[in-house]
């Protein structure tokens, strides 16, 4: 990969062996921008800003990404340039296209920052779950884009009291089919997820643990069956039950926005009752898996990317996390301040200083 | 740099047509200052004449220098059967499908998802075709954004009430993607897909 003028790294060149890349450097020298041009590369924002003039080196009005990949055997290359003034461009195989096409790199990120993951607020978990669905399936985020349409739209008729109007009806029809394929998108993908986060955190604990995740809905759902029609049956239901307070309160309070995700440690529900240590192997449970639903589904691998994790971890998860990733088929990028007790007995190490790599 | 007031007033006015960006606006400008007067004179009549002596069907919306329009003149065409889309650009789309039956165009210039509502649509000669128990039914050809799911249910809904069956572009189409990109493949095939609301 190559890139220009982004953050601290002025030109750099970069050649990644295709098993775990480790990334060292002291605080500030470039390593989490390395990490971040690969993300970038993949998604089109960043994981740490939501302004690319943040991205752009001091006093350039212009940055450029480049990496070369391989999907399906099929050799590719995405560009990515921004302009302070014309905006992003994105290219795959020298073609203009969005960060929509299929054939896109994919990639799961594991920051210190999901380490919240467990105990921080729903809006976290309906995130992680929504981030891996938009890199399955273009057309989920679209139905997310939709989907935040229709409830502001909704909330704004809430709120100027406009409910008993022909359009509001209309709304609230497309309100609830959308919430219904965002949910059923949202419990096929736990459903994948769960399978491999129970094996993945029995193998982190030496079979003495057990793990299970399940999406809580925001309303009940009576038919023990879970498909489009009863979806939209039981929120039509619960709207309905709901509508004074909706109308109280002046928002849309059953839907996919207020939904959870529960994650449940030897039974019992992991935001209340996981120590520290427990929720960071949850953490390292949920990634794991995130990685390999997403390649069960999409039928390619995910580039992983680590920033800063291990010193998180205490030194039993780290070894075995790191020899997990130098087994493993895919490609995987950690960055860390020292080789201290990493065993990289088959990983690829670059040291990056000042933007540079030594 | 200072341009001569006439050319910057040329360019601050291209500047405001859609797609077109400084550097294209300049182009553009420099180009018609090199036309022959006559073709220049000729461009801005066209453009007057345009503006002035085409407008809207009204009976079915389409841009039209006679009303009605030649679509809602022709009487070959099958009048059982209603098209609504929301732009004349996407008449022009269906057309090309080989589409024989009549048009409604919505011509809507407002925003459904953030300050107007359904109740803003002006609909009055879509409810007098539908009253008239000539059509059959109605084919809703909108975007298939969010707007246009809205949209297309309120206008199923109208239908039903005058017991006109309402059917819907259903597959094909590159979800997201404005109808007047779709290729005719794409769009006939639609068409043909399309499925009872
Ligand atoms: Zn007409």
């Amino acid at each position: 990969m190559e890139a220009r003028d982004f953050r601290n790294l002025e030109k750099l060149t970069y050649r990644p062996g295709s098993g775990l890349n480790i990334i060292l450097g002291d605080n500030a020298q470039g390593k989490t921008n390395i990490l971040e041009s690969i993300y970038l590369l993949s998604v089109g924002t960043s994981f740490r800003t939501g302004s690319d003039k943040n991205l752009l080196r001091y006093d350039k009005e212009t940055y450029a990404l480049r990496g070369l990949y391989s999907c399906n055997d099929r050799n590719l290359e995405a560009e990515l340039t921004y302009h302070l003034k014309s905006g992003k461009m994105f290219k795959i195989n020298s073609k203009k296209t969005t960060f929509g096409n299929p054939l896109r790199l994919r990639v799961v990120i594991f920051s210190p920052d999901d380490l919240f993951l467990i105990k921080g607020s729903p809006h976290k978990r309906r995130q992680f779950l929504d981030f891996i669905l938009t890199q399955i399936k273009s057309e989920y985020n679209y139905n997310l884009v939709n989907y935040s349409k229709i409830l502001k739209k909704r909330n704004l008729l809430l709120k100027r009291e406009q409910y008993n109007t022909r359009s509001f009806a209309i709304i609230e029809e497309v309100f609830i089919e959308n919430a219904a394929r965002i949910i059923l998108a949202r419990i096929n993908l736990i459903n994948n997820l769960d399978e491999y986060a129970a094996s993945i955190y029995q193998e982190i604990t030496n079979r003495k643990g057990n793990l299970k995740i399940r999406y809580a809905l925001s309303f009940p759902l009576e038919s023990g069956k879970i498909n489009h029609d009863a979806l939209k049956e039981a929120l039509k239901k619960q709207i309905g039950e709901k509508k004074e307070q909706e109308i109280k309160r002046r928002s849309s309070l059953v839907g996919p926005h207020r939904d959870d995700l529960n994650v449940y440690q030897d039974g019992r529900i992991a935001r209340y009752f996981a120590s520290q240590g427990q929720q960071r192997n949850i953490v390292v449970a949920l990634k794991l898996a995130e990685l390999h639903t997403l390649k069960k589904i999409s039928g390619f691998n995910p580039v992983f990317l680590l920033d800063e994790v291990l010193s998180e971890l205490d030194r039993e998860k780290r070894h075995l996390l790191l020899d997990y990733l130098q087994e493993a088929g895919f490609q995987s990028f950690l960055t860390s301040v020292n080789l201290d007790e990493i065993d990289h007995k088959s990983a690829a190490v670059v040291t990056v200083k000042n933007g540079h790599l030594q | 740099m200072r341009l001569a007031r006439p050319l910057e007033n040329l360019i601050d006015n291209l500047l405001k047509l859609p797609t077109i960006g400084p550097k294209t606006a300049q182009r553009l400008a420099l180009y018609i200052l090199k036309m022959p007067a006559a073709e220049a004179r000729q461009l801005a009549q066209a453009i007057i004449d345009a503006r002035e002596k085409v407008f809207p069907c009204s009976r079915c919306g389409y841009l039209t220098d006679i009303d009605p329009c030649f679509i809602c003149r022709d009487e070959t065409r099958d009048t059982s059967i209603l098209c609504v889309a929301e732009e004349a650009s996407d008449i022009i789309a269906m057309e090309r499908t080989g589409y024989r039956g009549r048009y409604y165009v919505l011509n809507k210039n407002f925003n459904l998802m953030d300050d107007n509502n359904l109740e803003d649509l002006n609909l009055d000669s879509f409810i007098n075709q539908l009253a008239s128990g000539e059509v059959k039914e109605v084919v809703l050809a909108l975007n298939p954004d969010i707007e246009g799911e809205v949209i297309s249910r309120y206008l199923a809904g109208l239908a039903d009430g005058h017991g006109v069956k309402a059917t819907r572009l259903a597959h094909g189409l590159p979800v997201g993607g404005d109808i007047e990109f779709a290729d005719e493949i794409t769009l006939r095939r639609a068409l043909e897909g399309r499925k009872e609301i």
